[in-house]
């Protein structure tokens, strides 16, 4: 049973394919955990338990007949619900939605559907995504699962997914990402999150909330994990014109393990220097050991990211709302109330502050290309602070006090603003035992070293596979 | 250093108001400072050098 709980997909996807395990046991473990556990951790809006016994059965019955599709088949997962599941209640964890049933899969749950996982449930998330603590009024706060107490926030706003995975819920889950919706809850619960470039992953038949900063990748235990997911649900769908034609590769062929010659640059103003004190030791203590392995490691400050506050908040307020407007005409009381003052801001941010802002998203995404340019990768830690007390405001970085919604996005937002991808993964805990998270960024479209990087270090690194003392 | 922004309550109305938004004075009044700090940080932009850059709404579809 816990061989099964805390196995990788990629371990769930060979064993089932060798028959060591059978694709119901392995849904049924986590059906179970999650019958187990969820009470308490609020991960999950909806369990699927029937139809996921259903599919598995099914996918039991393909291996015997020899037809296997890949390495996910019979591999359960669980989306975030914000994601169009046919059949499958989808709420943007709101009341607005809370009984709209979508008549098609999202792309990327058909793409995973067809490669033979297996969809548990849908999982918690900040309403309509629109928070970065991972809040929910509607079906409860997701709690984080490294705090025995279960006081602490998970992060979000892909809440339910940082603590499905931490806990062995689900062993692997699709985030969406704003201004760092995947990242913060991998940082806060000790997993690991992918943003991939915008562009790279489809994001039709998934609620928007700003249409061009929102991000969909995979949330797991590992980066191996990060690869098998992308490359199932990467490349372009004619529903989504955003979307690259360029050829998707298999990522898990640049998991290599080496670091020889990698060039990588430790963001520092703004991002590492800002931290608190155990985060930013353990953002250094990586550095070190990539340099170690054979990474080639210097310094670099990103000098426009100061703006990104203000032009990524015009951006999202305007966009937000654009598609709110009408639930907010009408609805307005049905959305808990810090949503609600969010999107209310947007109705006060003028067309000229709109593209003024997205003027210096273009200086910005120069800036980090530039960066990128004498550099394979940049380091920085995915968050300045640990996971919060559930109703904690205010926190102190390096620069001064800040609110923790500020705090939470700042290190993670730069990058939804400038489209580059960028992954989580932990690198240490506090002294009271609460992850720390790092942050990879790449180049654009170049997932496969930012994936090769963090592989590699959790090769050097057991950070990845400790288990949080509530689960 | 720029000025703080600041903008009362009957904007606010006239503002939402052109959105379609009828929001009451109470529910303006507890918005207003937020309003006011975003709209003094979207001043500063002002200041930044990009002229010349024109506005990028999305970036490398390849």
């Amino acid at each position: 049973m816990s061989e099964l709980i805390w196995a990788s997909m990629a371990d769930l996807g060979r064993m089932i394919a060798t028959k060591e395990a059978s694709p119901v046991e392995v849904v049924r473990a986590h059906l179970d955990r999650i019958a187990a556990l969820d009470a308490k951790l609020r991960a999950f809006i909806t369990v699927c338990a029937d139809a996921a016994l259903q599919a598995a059965r099914a996918a039991e019955a393909d291996l015997m007949a020899g037809k296997v599709v890949g390495p996910l088949h019979g591999v359960p997962w669980a989306p975030k619900d914000l994601y169009s599941t046919k059949g499958i209640r989808t709420t943007g964890g709101s009341k607005i939605l809370a009984d709209s049933v979508p008549r098609a899969d999202a792309t990327v749950v058909a793409r995973l559907g067809a490669a033979g996982a297996i969809v548990l449930g849908k999982l918690n998330m900040h309403e309509f995504a629109y928070g970065p603590e991972g809040l929910n009024a509607h079906y409860g706060d997701a709690r984080n699962p490294w705090d025995p107490g279960a006081h602490r926030i998970t992060g979000g706003s892909s809440s339910g997914s940082g603590a499905a995975v931490a806990a062995g819920l689900a062993p692997g889950s699709l985030g969406s990402d704003t201004g760092g919706s995947i990242r913060i809850p991998a940082s806060l619960c000790g997993i690991t999150g992918l943003k991939p470039t915008y562009g790279r992953v489809s994001r039709a038949g998934v609620l928007p909330l700003a249409w061009s900063m929102d991000h969909v990748g995979p949330m797991t235990r590992t980066a191996r994990d990060c690869a098998l997911i992308l490359h199932a649900i990467a490349g372009y769908d004619p529903a989504d014109p955003t979307t690259s034609v360029l050829p998707v590769p298999d990522y898990t062929k640049a998991l290599t393990g080496d670091m020889t010659g990698l060039r990588v640059g430790l963001l520092r103003a703004h991002f590492t220097d800002v931290a608190a004190a155990d985060v930013r030791a353990a953002v250094e203590a990586a550095a070190k050991q990539l340099e170690r392995a054979g990474a080639i490691v210097d310094e670099v400050n990103l000098a426009q990211v100061i703006h990104v506050a203000a032009a990524s908040s015009a951006i999202v307020a305007s966009e937000a709302l654009a598609y709110h407007a009408a639930w907010m005409r009408s609805r307005a009381q049905d959305y808990q109330p810090d949503v609600r003052e969010r999107l209310r801001v947007g109705a006060f941010v003028s067309g000229t502050h709109y593209l003024r802002a997205q003027q210096v998203r273009a200086l910005v995404s120069r800036e980090v290309d530039e960066a990128l340019a004498k550099r394979d990768v940049l380091l920085a830690p995915a968050t300045p602070i640990p996971a919060t007390i559930l109703g904690e405001r205010q926190t102190t970085l390096g620069d001064g006090k800040s609110d923790v919604r500020s705090a939470l996005i700042r290190l993670t937002r730069p990058f939804n603003f400038s489209g580059h991808p960028a992954c989580a993964a932990p690198c240490g805990f506090t002294g009271s035992g609460l992850p720390i998270g790092l942050q990879i960024v790449g180049r654009p479209f170049d997932e496969a070293t930012v994936l090769r990087v963090v592989d590699a270090y959790q090769r050097l690194t057991d950070w990845h596979t400790r288990r949080p003392p509530s689960a | 250093m720029l000025a703080p922004v600041e903008i009362d309550v009957a904007t606010l109305r006239r503002m939402a108001a052109l959105g379609g938004f009828a929001w009451t004075d109470a529910e303006l009044e507890s918005l207003r400072p937020t309003v006011e700090r975003l709209l003094e940080m979207l001043e500063r932009l002002e200041t930044v050098p990009i002229d010349e850059l024109e506005p990028t709404t999305q970036y490398r579809v390849l």
